[in-house]
């Protein structure tokens, strides 16, 4: 280190690890008080929560039957449990899949179910949860099945994924 | 020129035998480096792992990956270096360290640009990350707490590590041993800029993310242009600097010192080229008026020459009636009567 020191970059000082350690603790720390953490930027969670959850509901049986008057099958019963633990009004679209995830995109939606699976090419319009289940696909080989929320709305992603793990408590992480 | 025999004895630098302490310096750094290729690999499996939908955590991760690439060209240059000088070969191998630095740049320099440029898009088109959440023993976790924790764990090691090498990368005057060093004692910050920018995350700031992302990138772009600089100023042969390429290499003065310090000799001027570890020296002697010029004289000043440090192996001494203008700066109105290095302000 004979030539080191003369006007190198100062990069290793150690109170910056220090103070970018604490500013990362006080960060989580303001983020544990607030609304919630994670938070939501558009505030889609806490929007939704006992207020209305505005669902784009895709019709796919068995999943989503939206035939009737009001969409039925496995992913409607999910949507209506979660509204429910977040004591939520639900307001139901009927849509396609493309129109749903525009809309997601546009912040018009809150949620979309009908049959996605972790194969859905939507990731540049939403954000697609864990696989809650799986599924036998039309082509016969095991389809995971997945729910769409706003991307980057992560509070609504991870509560609604905690919901389906307490649903489906056997599925995969 | 030189007078060496085949010795064969332990590791050495081309023509070079290293002295024992060097020996064992390159024996250390080359531990070192494949700790530092396990730690690496490590830390890329868990961080490839978490890393989801984060651009902060994309760069961190590419940037890990990308820290492969200097203990490999140190590692391979080392095995390359070790052949000695042949018919094919007449310099050596030496320019293999200058190769391997020149491929660890440009890899650094293309990949934070690819960086900065992606998250700059995504700042600006406003991408929010989306961070789900992990289930594990029956618990559902926001998936930003693993990426903090992983960040925050993969901070120390390559600190340690490159504070160690950065004594061995002096002691060798191992350039892509430094440019690795240099890179991991800084890795700390891409650490925590990537923890913060998924702490903000969290907050519900989309923008700190990108912006962790571009600071990271950023990061790796300076690196780069830094390295790609050395690098080429290196194999372009420019005049021998000190490791960090700040000052001019103060063995070339020495060597200039010790030539014109000899009865015989009038003034000295060396051409010095740094081919990596080793420099090979052109020592141009103008000979006192009078003097004459014998082998054994011009031999035994080589010798001494190689005496000065263990990178001095491969010189030629060579008597000129004056001293080439580059050798002693070359300026414009530079009067060669009195140049030499000894005449120049140090």
């Amino acid at each position: 280190m004979r030539h080191g020191r003369d006007g190198g970059p100062r990069r290793d000082r150690a109170g910056l690890p220090l103070a970018g350690l604490a500013l990362t603790a006080a960060l989580a720390l303001t983020g544990c008080t607030s609304s919630g953490y994670p938070a939501d930027p558009d505030g889609t969670y806490d929007r939704a929560t006992g207020g209305t959850l505005r669902v784009g509901a895709v019709h796919h049986p068995p999943y989503v039957d939206a035939s009737g008057a009001e969409p039925e099958g496995s992913e409607a019963e999910l949507v209506e449990g979660f509204a429910r633990s977040i004591d939520a009004d639900i307001e139901w679209t009927v849509t396609g899949e493309a129109a749903a995830m525009t809309a997601l995109k546009e912040g018009d939606l809150d949620l979309v179910a009908g049959g996605l699976t972790t194969k859905t090419p939507w990731t540049t319009h939403a954000a697609i949860t864990r696989s809650y289940a799986e599924d036998t696909g039309p082509d016969g080989k095991t389809a995971r099945l997945v729910m769409a929320v706003p991307l980057g709305e992560n509070q609504m992603l991870t509560e609604l994924e905690r919901y389906l793990d307490t649903e489906h408590p056997g599925a995969r992480p | 020129m030189s007078g060496n025999g085949n010795r064969h004895a332990g590791r050495r630098f081309g023509r070079t035998e290293l002295p024992p302490e060097l020996q064992q310096a390159a024996h250390r750094a080359i531990r070192l480096e494949w700790i530092t290729l396990g730690v690496l690999a490590v830390t890329v499996l868990v961080v490839g792992l978490v890393t989801g939908s984060s651009q902060a955590m994309k760069a961190a991760w590419i940037e890990d990956m990308l820290s492969f690439v200097p203990p490999t060209a140190f590692l391979v240059a080392m095995r390359v270096i070790n052949r000695p000088p042949s018919r094919n070969r007449p310099y050596g191998n030496h320019r293999a360290i200058g190769i391997g630095h020149l491929v660890a740049g440009v890899a650094l320099l293309t990949m934070g640009v690819f960086l900065v440029v992606d998250s700059a898009i995504g700042l600006v088109t406003g991408e929010h990350p989306p961070i789900g959440s992990y289930h594990l023993f029956g618990q559902t976790i926001w998936m930003g707490w693993f990426m903090i924790v992983v960040m925050l764990l993969s901070v120390p090691g390559p600190v340690i590590l490159g504070r160690m090498k950065l004594k061995i990368a002096d002691q060798l005057h191992d350039k892509v041993l430094y440019a690795d060093a240099d890179m991991n004692k800084a890795d700390w910050q891409t650490g925590i800029a990537t923890a913060v920018g998924v702490a903000g995350v969290g907050l519900g700031w989309w923008w700190a993310d990108a912006a962790a992302a571009i600071f990271v990138g950023a990061s790796i772009v300076y690196d780069g242009v830094r390295n790609v600089g050395t690098a080429v100023t290196d194999l372009a042969d420019a005049r021998a600097r000190t490791i960090e390429g700040k000052g001019e290499h103060p063995l070339v003065y020495r060597a200039e010192d010790h030539a014109s310090s000899s009865d015989w000799v009038r003034q000295a001027g060396a051409r010095v080229r740094d081919e990596g570890h080793v420099f090979h020296v052109e020592m141009f002697v103008v000979p006192e008026p009078g003097a004459t010029v014998t082998l054994e004289r011009l031999q035994s000043l080589r010798d001494s020459l190689a005496e000065l440090d263990w990178k001095l192996e491969d010189i030629v001494v060579v008597p000129v009636p004056e001293l080439p203008a580059e050798v002693h700066g070359g300026r414009a109105g530079d009067r060669q009567a009195e140049g030499g290095m000894q005449w120049a302000e140090r």
